[in-house]
Order: structure tokens, then sequence, then C-alpha cells
């Protein structure tokens, strides 16, 4: 196996060390980091994220393989940086006022992150003026996420006052988590809604046009 | 018959005079809401317990016994007390010393892990079960003497080991250090195990093995995982509290289903909350397990409870005896805990559309 075949393997099994060497390798290898990054790291991501879908894998395999992506992430980005690369698109995130449970954000941030986005992660409990006041020119995507029924007027909370801002037509916003439901993403005006953490970075890929 | 006869009979599988009712869980805002007509001076119902007077405190106690005896609800749910300590405007420390964020519902969400590490075991000291810490079980009892059935709600393996090292690093450890969750989880079941002396002691009659485990799409963990650091110990704390002649519900929100046959091989006697949005169908899980698991639960809390229509919850009270109450087995509560978005009417629907619809034999 070459070795960008033996990376998206490696990172599919979350195998953070072997992840780490093997970029070291393809560093001095001369390999261009975009590549090692759209051809290792990102397919390798996918391939988690598919068998997340299907039910092969699960939330602690996700985490293990973010956790070897981060490595290699640490290693490539001056790299990155220096070759001035551009990210896919940046997506704020965070769980709506209320709501103090972060897992589904976090993996959804890894997942973004996997798929080549810069992500800005607001942590939890954010309101709907913080969430205004992190979109600037450089926004995309806005991530709500939301496990309680009783925050989820705060889904809809925080879409209006980005409306009430001016920046509703500027990004895009997809919800997730626990309790949301399309019905519910479509109800408080959504443009997106991902059933899980996969698959909202999926359609977070789809809301920038496919771009990659 | 009597609502504690009523639960143990539709526990054991065989029709009781009428479908049990239960609630599993219920915030402030609805014990308020459902009783104030019936109390008077309750607090304000946006109030959480954790803001409340010494004085308030009582109320809602009693507000809580009279939701479960004017509506006749059969069964009553004890947790531990006590053995959380106020460390600041917004948080929470248990006798672990996890500490919790309150949200502004008064939802405790844990935030500080102590044992995070396998270094972090030196010198801890895991709590002991007190016995004042039971004070709503003992209350329970002398209010209901024997006439409705009280449940125990114990956090089970899962739960308090997240608790204890935080959730995401629990499955990184999974892999990187397997015996330092052993070790968690065996300082957990020993805690349980202890309660558990306790509890019979007060009188308990079923327990509930709360262990969320589950998201509405898939388990939390991997099946294999489960099996191998979860499921040993609560199927040890199953076993035995049949031995001390309790019968014991298991709780997870989310879907089972790829759990469900390792749940039904460990013996439990009951399933709750069976949560629709997350693929728990009534109908299914009961053709596929109802003659080994009493079901508890599927009334919709999510959207239904919420946003539907008194007539609405009366139908679907209807359907879920239609679909599993055939043969004992059934007894009704909300997919989840009656929180502070559900409408006092549709829960007051869901109550008498028991007694309208639950009298066995049925006539639906």
């Amino acid at each position: 196996m070459d070795l960008l075949g033996q990376l998206v393997e490696q990172i599919c099994l979350g195998q953070q060390e072997r992840v780490r060497e093997l970029v070291r390798e393809a560093i001095e290898q001369d390999m261009a980091v975009t590549r090692i990054l759209s051809q290792g790291l990102i397919p390798g991501m996918d391939r988690v994220g598919e068998k997340f879908q299907t039910g092969e894998y699960f939330i602690p395999n996700m985490l293990l393989a973010a956790r070897a992506m981060k490595g290699a992430l640490e290693i490539l980005r001056p790299l990155l940086a220096e070759s001035g690369a551009k990210a896919v698109g940046k997506v704020v995130i965070g769980t709506v006022k209320g709501d103090l449970h972060d897992i589904g954000k976090n993996l959804v941030r890894m997942m973004l992150e996997g798929k080549g986005f810069e992500v800005l992660d607001l942590g939890m409990d954010v309101s709907p003026e913080t969430f205004v006041k992190a979109v600037d020119d450089s926004v995309d995507i806005v991530g709500l996420s939301c496990l309680l029924s009783t925050t989820a007027p705060f889904l809809r909370d925080t879409i209006v006052a980005l409306d009430k801002a001016g920046l509703r037509d500027r990004v895009k916003v997809m919800v997730g988590g626990g309790m949301v439901t399309q019905k519910l993403a479509d109800d408080v005006g959504a443009d997106a809604y991902g059933q899980d953490a996969a698959l909202g970075a999926v359609k977070a890929l789809e809301l920038m046009g496919g771009a990659r | 018959m009597n609502g504690k006869q009523r639960i143990l009979t539709a526990l054991r599988h065989r029709e009781p005079d009428r479908v049990p009712l239960y609630i599993h869980a219920i915030n402030e805002k609805p014990i308020i809401l459902l009783t104030r007509d019936l109390i008077p001076d309750l607090p304000d119902p946006e109030k959480t317990f954790y803001d409340m007077t010494d004085g308030e405190k009582f109320k809602m106690l009693e507000a809580l016994f009279v939701v479960h005896e004017h509506y006749g609800v059969d069964g009553f749910t004890a947790l531990e007390f006590g053995h959380e300590q106020r460390v600041g405007p917004e948080a929470v420390r248990d006798g672990w010393g996890v500490e919790y964020q309150l949200n502004r519902f008064g939802l405790p969400v844990a935030r500080h892990h102590p044992l995070p590490e396998r270094g972090d075991l030196k010198g801890y000291r895991p709590p002991a079960p007190q016995k004042e810490n039971l004070l709503l079980l003992l209350a329970a009892k002398a209010r209901f003497q024997d006439r409705k059935a009280v449940f125990w709600m114990m956090r089970g393996t899962f739960v308090l080991s997240w608790r204890l090292c935080g959730m995401e690093n629990l499955m990184l450890k999974m892999f990187d250090d397997p015996d330092f969750v052993h070790g968690i989880a065996q300082m957990t079941f020993d805690y349980n195990v202890q309660m558990l002396d306790l509890l019979v002691e007060a009188g308990l009659d079923v327990l509930i093995i709360e262990d969320d485990i589950a998201d509405k799409n898939f388990p939390l963990i991997s099946p294999d995982q489960f099996k191998e650091f979860i499921n040993p110990y609560n199927r040890r704390l199953v076993e035995t509290a049949h031995e001390k002649g309790l019968k014991v519900i298991r709780h997870s929100d989310g879907n089972l289903w790829p759990l469900l046959d390792i749940l039904l091989d460990t013996g439990y006697d009951g399933l709750n909350p069976l949560e629709p949005q997350a693929g728990m169908d009534l109908k299914k899980v009961k053709d596929y397990c109802g003659d080994r698991l009493c079901l508890l639960g599927n009334i919709d809390c999510i959207e239904l409870l919420p946003e539907g229509g008194p007539d609405e919850v009366r139908a679907a009270v209807r359907q879920a005896i239609l679909d599993a109450g055939q043969g004992g087995g059934l007894i009704i509560c909300s997919s989840n805990s009656l929180h502070p978005g559900v409408k006092p009417e549709n829960c007051r629907a869901m109550f008498e559309a028991v007694h309208d619809y639950g009298q066995y034999p049925l006539r639906l």
C-alpha cells in the first residue's frame, strides 16, 4: 500500500503515533502538504464517517480517529499556512443557550475539521448575541447544537438574531443534536440538518457547494 | 388492586385490573402547573428546586405526592437527595467529587471530573451510601404505605464512570487503559451494591438502573465495549437486586436495538423509556421481546406532550395500549421526563386516558 493509502488506513484505525510518522515521512518525501491533507487525512476521516453512519464504528472510534487527525494537523498546520492553502470554509459552532451538553457538538467539530473546514468553537451555553458577534466576513456557516427540548427555542432565537443583525443572507445555518429533527430544523428556518456528526459534516460541505 | 399491586402484576407479565400509570421523572414546572389548583401558594413555576427556600421545597414534596395521588399514578420514583453541596451560584458537587453546572432549568450537567487519569485514583476515597440521602424514598413509603410501588433511580456503571472521568476521556481510555476503566466501574458497582442494602431495608419495590447508553441513532459505545466495560457490572447489580427480591428496570434513552439482546440476556424485568424518535417503536419492541420485558414509556415527550393537543395524547395512549397492553407487561409513562416544556393539559390527558382505555380485559 502506498503512503497515502496507509495514512487513510491508520487514520481510520485511530493510530495517532503511526499517523504522525507517516505524515513526517510524506513531508520528507517532499509530498505537497495539501496532497497529504486531501488524499490522506481527509479521506481517512471520510471513511470514519461512513463507518459511523453504517453502525460499524461508534463514538469512541471517532474520537480515536479525530485524535490521530489532530496529531497530524499539529505537524501540517504551520506548513499549510506557509503554502497559503485555504480551508474549505469556516464554521462557527456552539451549543445553544442553556444547553450544557457538548459531546455531540465536539464530534461535529472533529468531523468538520476532518473535511478540511476551519472551525471556531464557541463552546456551550452560547447566547444568540455571542453567535452574532462571532460571525465576521470569514464565516460561511453557523452550526447550532441542541440536546434538550427545553433549549430548542434558542435555535430559533439564534437564527432570528442573525437575521436581525443582517447576517442571515450571508451565512448558512446548520442545526443538529439530540432532540433536533428535520421537521424542527425546517420550522426554525435552518438551511441544513445533520442527523449525526458525520452527516452534519457532509451537509456542511454541500452548503459550500460541494467545494473541496 | 392498588398501584403497587398493579405495577408488580404488569412486571410479572400478567394483566392487572388496568394498565398501570407511572411517572419516571418530572420537573418542578409541571409539578407546580399540575397541582396549583389543588395546593395554595406553590412557588413560581420558573423557579428551580435548587433556588427554593426550605419551606418551598417542602411544598414541592407535597405537590409531587399530590400529582401521584390526584391523577392516580401507580408508581413513584425516588432518588438520592442531600448528596450534593452547592459550590457556586450555578454549580453543585456530589459525594464523588463530581461538579455539575446547573442549566437555567436546574438540570445539573457534570463539568468537573475528579478522576481523569489512573494517577488520580491514588488517595481517592469513594463516598459511602448514606441512609439520610434516602429521604425521598422514606417519605414516599410513609406517605403511600404500600398503595403505590416505590421505584429508586440508581445511576448505572456507564453514567457514574463517565461522570468520574469525563465521557470522551472514558471512551478513549477504553482503548488506552482498559484496566483503569474496569477499576472505575468496579468502584461504582461497590457503591451501588452497598446502596442496595439500604434501599431494601427502606422497603424499596422496584430498582431502576438509569444508565443512558445511546443517542437517537446508535449506542454511544460499541456493543463489544458495552459487553466488556459496562454490562458485566450492571448484570451483577441486577443479580444482586433479584436475590434481594426486587424487580429491576433498565432505563436508557436512545436507540437500544443494537444492545437489546444483551439487555435481554442480562435479566432485566422492564425497559424504559422507549423513545419513539429513537426507533423504539412500541409494537416492534413488544413483538420482539414483550414476553420477556415489561415495557414502560413511549408516550412522546419530545413533540407530542409539548406541542400536541389533549386529543392527540389520548389517541397515543390508546394506541400504546392497543400495541402492547394485551396480556400485561405494559406500564404507561412518557418517553422520558415530564420536562418544563410539556403542557399540563397534555399530562392530564395522558393520565386520564390510561384510566379510560386501560381497563382489563381490554376493549379497544
